[in-house]
């Protein structure tokens, strides 16, 4: 049970607003978001539950949820929403928050998406580019699943699907001084 | 001749690469100069916007400034996700100004953001700038017989008013191209589902769900092959097939093209050069259906050079 | 001298919490023609008047203010005030210290009594120059207009003529009858539509007080309440109704198809048509557009069929003029149009009808004999899928409102399939049930129990098509889970929306209307049938969607507003209008155009006494002036003043600030 009217302002309510842009109060609870989202399945709360624990000032719960990580953000609820609300948005700011105020979701589905965007994106800061044969090497060892997909890899290799190797930027230096600009900028909000 | 600016995204040296040299060859019949953007980098997608919001758009921006160092007014995106955070960043900076000039400090060096470079998907650029009766006009080779589903995904036509182009829900643009080139579009209901995306690496399960109902329906709208612009949906749907196909024990059987590979066909390109091998489930099988062609290469003609890798794993 | 009294209101706290009353009372009666000031609970109340009544006799006072709300809502109750203490009603100015000041300038006090102050010294200063004024007296025409023949236009007209004032009824299709008499039966009690409406429809056009005009549309309305003048153009019906019986044999011969309006579209009507067998008048009328006679000059069949030569290819469009005293607008709705909603399939899919398309299929007179049927292949569904809110509630596709009868009239729906198809399963998808009415709540249990229809939670996510199946799905929200129905046939409950050309029509009329174009009463509580133009009133769904026995009650309620108006032989109206000063008028018109009213024509008058020379000068219709003062401020020889708002009356409020 949980009980309600001790929390005083809901400040996580208007946290997402402001980082989303989005007005969560405008959700009616119709669903209609929850019948489109191609993974709703797998989520621990579907975005319309998502959208009510932000009205009930929920943080720890909604940042511990791994649907704002399943989230695809492949805009298809926001453009049938009746009331127009950006949901991708709204579940990416609760994404944004649950990182800076690190909390962490130790199921082993999350750990592997995030440990995925986190080798992709230190890739980038590397070479400026992605370089898919390592990208996955590396994945399967960060997990520590060392033979997931190799049954693809001879033949993907064998049908040049994926190059062995990656044209490093002339510039990547200008590269990494955007990422720590970038990093710099992010705290300083 | 016309010209435009050119982000080829990263999968186009990897696992797209028939998708990047077969727009090559259809822009060439359709007399367009590709010019590509000096150094490029990656475009952030699907990773930057999942972990951070500054460098989601700082990563696209760096590109669009160097793209309107350029002479063209348009950069054509072959890439549907690189398109995507692109035309995202675009429409966001061009909305706030305030915000261009914050993110704008984090490539300075680059030169200064100022809007002046439209973006378009490659699809958008042929239905726009092309014109399907222009494309109708280069066939040689049609298509007849050959019924295709067109798979648009999440990516080309949403959010609406960001991409601001064809429907959201029951796009026209690509069946239209089919249907110039002489190929029959069926009646496909699964357009513009996910197919899991990103997730292919990190949540294969999803993958494998998610792009196995998109070929059960394309495969019961009568499609003999589906046609993509979006190398993402490409490998999902193609790669991903047999896995799909054990997972559920069906076998569909039904290849995957680029829109440009079927467009280079039609144009009169000798088969050989449409790298068809490099396809995990055969296209004769459907090729067939629009009579007699070259017979398909079995071997990749010229396996991709291996370009030095660096660095080591930490 | 003047001797002014100041009655300074609390209105409860409304007032008093932000402003600091006594203070404003201690300011004023500095004022030295201020004979008397005073402050009081509620102005309004009979003690508040009682107050004003004894101040005016004991301190002889010559005008009054009264600093409270907007003269808007009390006005009239403070000129009576004076009237019963014997003095001018118009010699009262009130000092707007509510809307003006308390309600604007809750966070500081301070400044809200000091405009306050201001409001009444302009008010006292004002009311100094106030002059005696009367009411002005207007002749009324005792002929109404009701503008549309559905129940709304029906019910007023009906109710009108009761009284034993003539009614014109303009209606725009050859029949009256309207969207109730495409239903079928009715919600809550399941009675037919038909057989309630008929007798109405019969009654309209038998009853000595009611000229029905069909197949016409108002095209022009001018003057003022109690004297209006309206032109309506009937359309050529091609059909002489005065000779025609009604037969049926030019219908029957006539090799044009046409879709049926009446039936949705369902299935085809010819070109010469009565829209439905009990349509009033019913008489056959020929449709220009598709009748290949009239088109292309071949044909002529009906002519040949019919022995008492009642069809004639020649007639014309014709105006007709009628003085009416006021108007009832009862132009009813439309369906919306589901196009946008592409995700499931509207459009595409030929099993996806809206709901007055399955009324119109169960209905016993309906295209398909009472039993619904797949459109694609003739078929009798099983399973259907109800789905609410198409259109309604839906900022990003459709409107934002609820349309308020799809709730019921899709509970109704599925008592209907159930009645027809017996092995027949119901789904409704919807958000919420809104069954607020007498009887409402217990009609929605009944069809829920006696039909077992599956409700399921959740707005539809999408529709495909799977074989010769619709796949509907969307969130069950009770059960927290995706659901899927293997539909044979959708219906959408699309919603209510005003009828494209009301605000054509609002613009002819001279009155307004809302963002949807749903036309806008005076007042959405107290005057609802009211419209900010006086005579004019609106009853049905053309104000905002309601549901027969709401419609009904509307245009009875207008019946009772006409009737009121048409009470005495002549009008009362407020004496604030412009008068003319022809010496100083140079005749330059401006004012006639800028005239918002049509109130000032010109005259002719003697150069000078007593001459025979005329020149042109402004002249102001009384009756039609409703005080708006543009001719005041566009005329530049200052010849025209408005009474209650004189120049004097103006500058002294000026100076005193």
């Amino acid at each position: 049970m949980i009980t309600l009217g001790t929390q005083g302002k809901n400040t996580f309510l208007a946290d997402v607003n402001k980082k989303s842009g989005a007005n969560v109060l405008e959700c009616y609870q119709c669903g209609k978001c929850v019948g489109t989202c191609p993974v709703s399945q797998y989520m621990d709360f579907p975005p319309r539950e998502i959208m009510q624990m932000i009205k009930l000032g929920l943080r720890n719960e909604s940042y511990m949820a791994n649907s704002h990580w399943f989230c695809l953000t492949c805009s298809a609820c926001s453009g049938r929403c009746p009331r127009e609300i950006d949901i991708p948005a709204v579940m990416e700011a609760v994404r944004h928050l649950a990182i800076e105020e690190n909390y962490i979701n130790d199921s082993t589905k999350v750990k592997e998406i995030r440990k995925f965007h986190e080798i992709f994106l230190a890739m980038i800061k590397r070479y400026g580019r992605n370089y898919e044969l390592r990208m996955m090497a590396e994945f399967n060892i960060r997990t520590r699943n060392l033979f997931k997909d190799m049954h693809l890899a001879p033949k993907a290799l064998l049908k040049g699907k994926i190059p062995l190797g990656v044209k490093p930027l002339k510039s990547a230096k200008a590269i990494k001084r955007m990422y720590e600009l970038a990093e710099k900028l992010e705290k300083n909000k | 001749m016309k010209k435009l600016t050119y982000f080829p995204g990263c999968s186009a040296h990897g696992t797209s690469e028939e998708f990047d040299s077969t727009l090559k060859l259809v822009l060439k019949t359709l007399d367009v100069e590709l010019e590509d953007i000096p150094d490029w980098n990656c475009c952030g997608a699907t990773s930057a916007h999942v972990m951070t919001e500054n460098l989601a758009y700082a990563l696209p921006m760096r590109n669009l400034v160097l793209a309107e160092k350029l002479e063209n007014t348009t950069m054509g995106i072959a890439c549907a996700s690189c398109y995507q955070r692109m035309k995202v960043t675009k429409v966001h900076m061009d909305e706030n100004p305030e915000l261009a000039q914050r993110i704008n400090t984090t490539v300075v060096e680059e030169g200064t953001y100022k809007g002046t470079v439209d973006v378009k998907s490659m699809l958008q650029y042929f239905y726009e700038d092309i014109g399907v009766e222009t494309i109708r006009g280069k066939v040689t080779k049609s298509l007849a017989g050959l019924k295709v589903a067109c798979y648009y995904g999440c990516l080309l036509t949403r959010p609406k008013n960001i991409t601001k182009f064809d429907s959201p829900e029951y796009p026209v643009s690509m069946d239209q191209i089919c249907e110039a080139l002489g190929a029959t579009a069926t009646e496909f209901d699964y357009k513009t589902e996910c197919c899991g995306a990103s997730f292919s690496i990190s949540n294969t399960e999803v993958v494998l769900n998610l792009s196995g109902q998109i070929l059960a329906m394309a495969k019961e709208s009568g499609a003999h092959a589906i046609v993509v612009a979006c190398p993402l949906c490409q490998s999902n749907l193609d790669m991903r097939q047999p896995d799909i196909e054990k997972q559920q024990g069906v076998k569909y059987d039904i290849p995957v093209f680029y829109i440009t590979q079927l467009m280079a066909l039609a144009f009169g390109n000798p088969v050989d050069q449409l790298k068809f091998p490099k396809h995990i489930v055969p296209v004769e099988g459907a090729l067939a259906n629009i009579g007699k062609i070259d017979p398909v290469p079995q071997k990749v003609k010229k396996p991709i050079k291996a370009v030095e890798a660096e660095s080591e794993v930490e | 001298m003047a001797r002014v009294g100041v009655f300074v209101c609390f209105c409860g706290a409304n007032i008093a919490d932000y402003v600091d009353v006594p203070q404003v009372v201690e300011e004023v009666k500095r004022i030295k023609e201020v004979k008397f000031a005073t402050e009081y609970k509620y102005m309004c109340s009979d003690p508040g008047q009682g107050m004003i009544r004894d101040a005016i006799v004991q301190n002889k006072l010559t005008s009054i203010v009264v600093a409270a709300c907007s003269p808007r809502m009390h006005e009239k109750t403070f000129r009576k005030a004076l009237s019963d203490a014997g003095m001018n009603p118009y010699l009262l100015e009130v000092a707007n210290i509510r809307e003006h000041s308390s309600w604007v300038h809750q966070k500081d006090k301070k400044a809200a009594t000091e405009k306050a102050m201001d409001l009444c010294r302009m008010a006292v200063a004002k009311s100094i120059a106030n002059e005696q004024l009367h009411e002005i007296s207007v002749p009324v025409t005792k002929r109404a207009l009701v503008i549309g023949g559905g129940i709304a236009g029906i019910q007023a007209a009906l109710d009108i003529a009761d009284a034993r004032i003539p009614v014109v009824l303009v209606e725009r299709s050859p029949s009256i009858g309207g969207k109730m008499a495409q239903l079928d039966e009715t919600f809550p009690t399941l009675d037919c539509a038909q057989c309630i409406l008929t007798p109405k429809m019969v009654d309209v056009a038998s009853h000595p007080y009611i000229e029905l005009i069909p197949y016409s549309e108002v095209i022009e309305l001018q003057g003022f309440v109690g004297n209006y003048k309206v032109r309506i153009k009937k359309k050529a019906s091609y059909v002489n109704f005065k000779t025609c019986t009604g037969c049926g044999a030019c219908w029957q011969k006539c090799p044009v198809k046409v879709p049926n309006e009446y039936n949705m579209g369902i299935d085809k009507r010819k070109a010469i048509y009565t829209p439905f067998p009990q349509a009033v008048p019913n008489k056959p009328v020929i449709d220009a557009e598709h009748c290949t006679m009239l088109t292309k000059g071949k044909c002529g069949i009906c002519a040949k069929v019919c022995d008492k030569g009642s069809i004639d290819y020649t007639m014309q469009d014709e105006i007709i003029e009628r003085e009416i005293g006021a108007v009832v607008v009862a132009t009813g709705y439309d369906m919306w149009d589901p196009k946008p909603y592409e995700e499931y399939g509207v459009g595409r899919f030929k099993d996806i009808i809206t709901s007055l398309e399955f009324e119109r299929m169960v209905s016993a007179n309906g295209p398909t004999n009472g039993v619904p049927i797949r459109p694609s292949d003739g078929k009798v569904p099983k399973n259907v899928v109800f789905i609410k809110c198409v259109g309604s509630r839906d900022e990003a596709k459709g409107i934002e409102y609820c349309s308020k009868i799809c709730c019921m009239y899709t509970t109704k729906h599925t008592i209907l399939l159930h009645h027809k198809v017996h092995d027949s399963h119901a789904y409704v998808f919807y958000m919420d049930i809104r069954a607020a009415g007498k009887g409402y709540e217990e009609f929605v249990k009944k069809a829920q129990v006696d039909t077992g229809t599956t409700y399921l939670r959740g707005r539809v996510s999408k529709i495909y098509k799977k074989g010769d199946k619709l796949m509907v799905r969307g969130e069950d929200a009770q059960l927290g889970q995706v659901v899927e129905v293997e539909a044979d046939m959708v219906v959408l409950a699309t919603a209510v929306s005003a009828p494209k050309d009301n605000p054509d029509l609002a613009r002819l009329l001279g009155i307004s209307y809302d963002k949807y174009g749903y036309l806008s009463e005076a007042h959405p509580k107290l005057r609802p049938v009211e419209t900010a133009k006086a005579g004019i009133f609106l009853a049905g769904c053309t104000q905002a969607p309601k549901d027969i026995p709401e419609t009904v009650s509307q245009a009875s309620a207008c019946a009772a507003k006409v009737c009121g108006l048409f009470a005495g032989d002549t009008m009362k109206k407020d004496p604030m209008v412009s008068t003319i000063n022809n010496e100083y008028c140079s005749g330059c018109q401006n004012c006639v155009k800028v005239c918002p009213y049509g109130a000032i024509v010109t005259d002719d008058v003697p150069i000078g006494h007593g001459s025979k020379e005329l020149r042109t000068v402004a002249k102001i219709n009384e009756g039609v002036c409703q005080g708006c003062g543009s001719c005041v401020a566009i005329c530049r020889s200052m010849a025209i003043n408005l009474a209650g708002f004189t120049d004097p009356q103006i500058i002294n409020e000026i100076v005193s600030i």
